[in-house]
Order: structure tokens, then sequence, then C-alpha cells
């Protein structure tokens, strides 16, 4: 659970005649992570594609190609189908349906483009509308030049100076003075000059006929009839992918499969009678890929473990072994998190179970209200039913579980919905005598009670439901924060020490991360003794935190470590987060009830104090008001509470101990997931 | 002792001072965050899928501000350096 799964390294190698019942078993097993051959060995050749490649990728290509024009991306499957059923009905799908589709799609790019090309025609004849010319005026002359366009200014004095022969046609619309120039075709380049002093510009006039005004109404007419002709091939794509998609889908998954088992032996090495497969498989998994595999093959096959040692001298030479990650059900959804962050190498920690014990308790901690976390329960509950992909499902299960410990909380803390909300309304609160006996006694720790249990404590002092805005609380909260901040600092650095101490590193586990450890808990103990008054504990504290100091300078970084000394106090007080965030978002529930049940409804029943007497209208608008802010307080108070809790473990934890040596390799066997095709 | 200022000043001094922690503190891990929320932008623009990284490194510089709030809430609760003039 906390380690990678241990893994063997095993060398397959047989006899060429059964290669393809090989690769077939093997992809089936989905046992063997391969190491690719590299090619390095003179008497072996890379291997060659086995049975029918070329046609299955280009298969593949064209299905991918048609798949594309309906636009099908992946998803959850609907329907499963038997590999049989893709076989008779691949080739028509690729073939007639896959035609059809192509044609039907190139229909509509070309109507498209078609009118496309009409519109820019009609916006260009609009502004001609008022030129009193037909448009076949425009062009087929071979000793004129034509000016069509805009012109800042009037042109008609110049155009006459430099050329005395001229025909000009102008009209305004649109704020903007439209000109059509007739000139000699010598003049052309004197014109031209003369024309863009005037800030000409000039536009193409389509080759059509007739008055502007028929030539407009012919090509919305055409434009039209397009459209009408667009519309059904359109419905008939949409309807075609509704009926295809998933058989599609199975399709392109038989085809990769094939590609792939095809493909395979490029991955091994070859002699011209034999071939040998490198890879590694989960140790107690061997004997069974060893069986299966010799059974495949009627022996021709012969499947060897590699002993420790000489895997050992692979593995210095550069090969990775490959990290299997392997958690319980519940904590699978945090692997998600130690992926963002990076695969452990093999012989590291893979940190999945600590996020699961750590990062609710933290969410919860933050969020802390029975109401909110109700809520987001709700609210993801909805969202599972809708986002169903892996990713998707694994974040909505780690806020679940998020959401749990924070209703949790709510009941440590007494809110639902914030402070001086439906709690007290609910539970009751404190009667006022003993309120002013806590405060006076400076044991204030709020005001609600667990019903007829009354507040619950330990030590005489009533310290649940505790108010988090009360200043006891958040003193209370500060140190709590900081204690789990050693603690999961701690853990992290026990887990540093073991994985130096796996890789051989005495002098990194011992003078490197063991006085982080050590510097951390004992300066916890120095503030509780400071606290607590008890000296003893602050001298203890500072003479360990001393040692720890000086066992750095003596570690593998020498003087240089000391810089490192702030950053262990620093990393601490990063933990106050959980205080700070968590009172940020009360504050602001505390101000949304406060607004809403002491100000407005008050207010606005004419001064009722009491809340029997709050007036119809005063209680729909105080209601809206708690409606809008504590909804952008739980829009907040979902983002923060996941994002300050992920940083706390990437940043002070992972450090630590994680990534030491580089990132890992994830564990991908041979072979292929079925999603669409049936086993 | 003699009392050298009226308890209510010396209170609303460590007042604005715990103010003043936590707000320049808000400063600059405001600009510490300005680069990054616009690399972050950036890069989500071209790479959707980059947004939970993106999120993950603007929070990076917010550790300042609790920072500043630490010293803040040891302004207002922990700190009792005058006790001895405060109180009358």
């Amino acid at each position: 659970m906390l380690r990678p799964v241990k893994m063997s390294r095993v060398v397959v190698a047989g006899s060429k005649n059964v290669i393809a019942p090989v690769v077939e078993k093997l992809h089936e097993l989905r046992l063997l992570h391969i190491v690719n051959y590299n090619g390095s060995q003179p008497s072996f050749e890379m291997g060659k594609p086995i049975g029918k490649a070329k046609e299955y990728s280009e298969d593949l290509i064209k299905l991918r190609s048609v798949t594309r024009y309906l636009d099908i991306k992946n998803k959850a499957p609907e329907k499963t189908y038997a590999e049989s059923q893709i076989l008779s009905e691949m080739d028509n799908l690729l073939n007639n349906v896959g035609a059809d589709i192509t044609a039907t799609f190139e229909r509509i790019t070309a109507i498209e483009a078609e009118v496309k090309t009409k519109q820019d025609q009609a916006k260009a004849l609009t502004p001609l509308a008022v030129l009193p010319l037909p448009l076949d005026a425009y062009y087929g002359y071979d000793s004129l030049a034509t000016f069509v366009g805009t012109a800042a200014s009037a042109v008609d004095a110049d155009v006459a100076r430099v050329s005395p022969v001229n025909e000009i046609y102008s009209g305004s619309a649109k704020n903007a003075t439209f000109v059509a120039i007739f000139v000699p075709i010598e003049k052309a380049g004197d014109v031209s000059a003369v024309l863009s002093e005037h800030g000409f510009s000039e536009i193409s006039v389509p080759k059509l006929e007739g008055s502007v005004d028929s030539a407009i109404a012919t090509l919305e007419g055409g434009i039209k009839s397009l459209e009408g002709e667009k519309a059904p091939l359109q419905k008939k794509l949409a309807d075609m992918k509704k009926q295809y998609e998933d058989l599609m889908l199975a399709t392109d998954e038989y085809l990769s499969m094939q590609t792939q088992k095809t493909e395979a032996p490029l991955r091994f090495a070859e002699t011209a009678n034999a071939f040998v497969i490198d890879g590694w498989v989960p140790s107690d998994q061997f004997s069974r890929l060893k069986s299966e595999l010799e059974s495949a093959a009627g022996g021709k096959v012969d499947v060897q473990l590699i002993d420790d040692k000489e895997a050992e001298d692979l593995v210095e030479k550069g090969e990775d072994v490959p990290t299997k990650i392997d958690n319980p059900s519940l904590v699978k959804p945090y692997e998600l998190v130690t992926r963002l962050f990076a695969i452990p190498e093999y012989k590291e920690f893979d940190p999945s179970l600590l996020i699961f014990i750590f990062f609710p308790i933290m969410f919860g901690m933050i969020l802390g209200d029975i109401g909110y976390g109700v809520m987001s329960l709700l609210v993801l509950l909805m969202l599972k039913k809708k986002f169903r992909t892996d990713g998707w499902q694994q974040l909505i299960n780690i806020v679940m579980i998020a959401s749990v410990w924070s209703i949790i909380f709510g009941i440590f803390f007494g809110e639902i919905f914030g402070p001086l909300g439906l709690w007290g309304r609910i539970m009751g609160h404190l009667p006022e005598h003993e309120l002013e006996a806590a405060k006076h006694a400076g044991l204030y720790f709020g005001e609600g009670v667990f019903g007829s249990l009354g507040r619950i404590g330990f030590w005489g002092i009533d310290i649940f439901p505790m108010d988090r805005l009360a200043t006891n609380a958040v003193l209370l909260l500060i140190g709590t924060s900081i204690f789990i901040g050693v603690i999961h600092c701690s853990v992290g650095s026990i887990f540093g020490i073991m994985t130096e101490l796996n890789y051989g590193e005495k002098k990194h586990a011992y003078f490197e991360r063991l006085p982080v450890m050590l510097f951390q808990v004992f300066f916890a103990i120095t503030l509780l003794g400071l606290v607590m008054g008890q000296m003893m504990m602050v001298y203890i504290g500072a003479i360990v935190i001393v040692v720890s100091i000086v066992m750095n300078v003596m570690g593998p970084e020498g003087a240089m470590g000391l810089a490192h000394v702030p950053s262990y106090v620093s990393n601490l007080i990063s933990y106050l987060r959980l205080l700070a965030i968590g009172l940020a978002s009360v504050g602001l529930a505390y101000a949304a009830n406060q607004l809403a049940f002491y100000v407005i409804m008050p207010m606005l029943s004419g001064g009722a104090t009491d809340s029997a007497e709050f007036s119809i209208p005063a209680i729909i608008v105080g209601i809206l008001v708690l409606f809008a802010v504590h909804f952008i307080n739980f829009l907040l108070g979902i983002l923060s509470p996941f994002m300050h809790p992920l940083r706390l473990h990437y940043v002070e934890m992972f450090t630590k101990f994680y990534s030491a040596h580089g990132g890992g390799v994830e564990y991908s066997p041979f072979g292929h997931v079925r999603r669409f095709l049936k086993a | 002792m003699a009392v050298v200022a009226d308890a209510g000043t010396l209170y609303g001094l460590l007042a604005v001072g715990a103010g003043l922690a936590t707000g320049l503190a808000g400063i600059g891990a405001g600009v510490g965050e300005q680069g990054i929320g616009a690399a972050v932008v950036g890069v989500v623009a071209e790479e959707p899928g980059f947004l939970g990284k993106g999120l993950f490194l603007m929070l990076l510089p917010e550790t300042l501000i609790i920072f500043g709030l630490a010293v803040s809430l040891i302004l207002m609760f922990a700190w009792t350096p005058f006790s001895g003039i405060v109180t009358p």
C-alpha cells in the first residue's frame, strides 16, 4: 500500500513459430511491462511486425477520418460488442457507411464555401446600390480603366485635371462616398495617384449582370436554397452519429488492439529463428505468467526469472523499474493527487494513503460546517452521475470524503451555515448567566450546546461546540494547526529517512532528513513549554534544536545546510493556513447571518427584536441575502480548502521524502483494457 | 511604575500594527501572484488541462500572507509586553 508493488525482471524467449500466440496471450494477460529492445546487441536485431499490421493501420486511419467528420469523441460505453460482430460489420462500416459519411461531409463543406462566396459578393454589392449603373457596366472594357470604391473627399475636379476625358458617378450611404470612375486606360496611373490623395479605397465588383438589387436578390435566393440543402445533410450526419457512434468506437478499439499486437515485435529482440522479450512483472504474478505463456505456446517458449542481483545490475545500467501503485478502493481516488505531482520511483514511497488520511481532515478543519458539508455532498452526488470519466469520478470521490469530514468538524465547531446560523435555533445555546461566567473566567469558547447534553469538553473546560471566532478558540486552533503541521512534516521526514536508507544513502538519511524532523518536533515542544510555562521543556527543546542544526552542518551540504534552517520554521507556520482560511470563511458566514438576522430583518420589520415579530417581506429579503452570501461563500469554501491542503502536501510534506532521485515510470503492462469490446 | 501612555492608545497601536502586518503581507503576496497569474492564464489558454497545476502554483506565494497573519494574531492575542504599563 505504502510501497509500490514488488516487481521481478523476466525474460521470455521462444521460437518464432509461436510468436503470434505468445503476443496474443501477453496482450490478454496484461501483466508484462515490456522493456523495449534498443538494438544494442550485435547478434540480435529489432523485431518486425507480424501479420496484417499495415492493413490494420490503414483501416484505422480510414476509420479515424470518418469519426472526425462525425465529431465522435471518446465517451463512456453504452453498449458493448463481440469481436465477431465487429469483424462482420467492419467492412460495411469502413467502405459503404464511411464513403457515405465522407461524401455528405464534403458536400456540406462545399455548400458552406459557396454560401460564404455568395455572402461576400452580396456584401460587396450592397453599397453599389447608390450608384445608378447596372452591374454589367463595371467590367468588360478594353480601352477604359475602372475605379470603384470609397473616397474621403470629392474627386471630380482632380480627376478632370489629369484626365479631361472621364465619366464619374458618385453617391453616398452610411457616412461614406462611393464613386465609380471611368477613364481612358492610358491615364489609369495618373488617376490612381490622384485618387490615393483623396483616401480612395477600392471595392472589387463581382462580375454579375442586371441591376444591383436584383443581383443581391438572386444571391440571397441562392444562399437560401443552399442552406435548405445543408440542413437535411447535417441532420443525416447527426442521425448517423447516433446510429454508429458506439460501433465506431468499438471498431476503433478493435483495430487499435490489433495494431498493438501486430506491432509488438518491434519492441522485441529477434534472431533468424527466435525472439526475446525483456520485461517486468509483479513478483506474485510470475508463476501465472509462466504457466499461461507455456501452455499458449505449447512448450516452445522459455520464461525465465532473473535473480535480484542481476536485475540490480540492469537497473544500475539505466533500466527503470516500473512503479505499480496499488491501494484499496477507498484510497484509490487519492492516487490522482499523487499522480498530479509525480509517479514515485520504485524504491520510493507511494504517499496516496497519507493523503487519504491527512487531506480530508485538513479540508474538514478548514470548511468545518455541517450546512456546507451537506450541500457539497448533494452537489457532488449530482455531478457524479453527470461526469462519468475516471478522472472526474476520482476528483469527486476525493471531495466527497472530505465533505464528510467537514460535517464532522462542523459538529465540533457547532456551525450550520456559519455561527449565529441554524445551530443555535436547532440545538439551543447557553443561558445568559453561564455565558457571562465563562467570559469572566476567560474560558469563553462559544455559546452553542449539544441540545440537552450541554457543552462538552475536558479538564473542566467546555470547549465544544467551539465558536471559531472566539479569542480562546483562535489561540487553541493556532496550536492545533502547528501541531498537525509537526505530525504531517514528521511523517514526511520519517518517509524521507527510510527512502534514503532504501537507496543506501546513510549520510543523507541521518544528517539531512533526520535533523529536519528533530528541529521541527523540538521547536514545537519549546513553544509548548513557553505557553505552559514549563521551562524544563524549553531547555530540552533548545538543546535538541542546537544539536539538530549542528547535525545539519555535519551533513552532506555542510555549512550551506544552515540556509535551510529558516524554512523549517516557515514550513510549520505555513500550517496556520488551516486556521486562517477557515476563519475567513467563518467570518463571511458570520457576517451574512448577522446582516440577515440582526440588521435587515429587524430593520424591515420596523425595529422588532424578537424573531417572532419579523414581518413576512422582511423574512423574504433576509433569506435572499442569506442565500446570495452563503452561495458565494460556499463556492469559495470548496475551492480554497481543496487547494491549500494540496499545497501543504506538495510543498511542505512531499519535499521531505519524494522524488529525491527523480520521477518514476508507471507500470503499463502490454495489453488493452476493453471498454467497447466484450472480453 | 509610571504610566507612559494610556491603555487605549497602546491597544490601538497594537491593532494598527496588526493591520499593517496582514495588509502589507497581502500586498506582497499579491505582487508575487500577479506574475504567476499572468503566466498561468497564458498557459491555460494554450492548454486547458494545466488549470489545476496553475491554480496550485498561484497559491505558492500565499504563504507570505499567512506569515503576516501569524504576526497579527500574535500581536492581537498573545503579545503582552505592555501588560505592566497597560494595566493600571
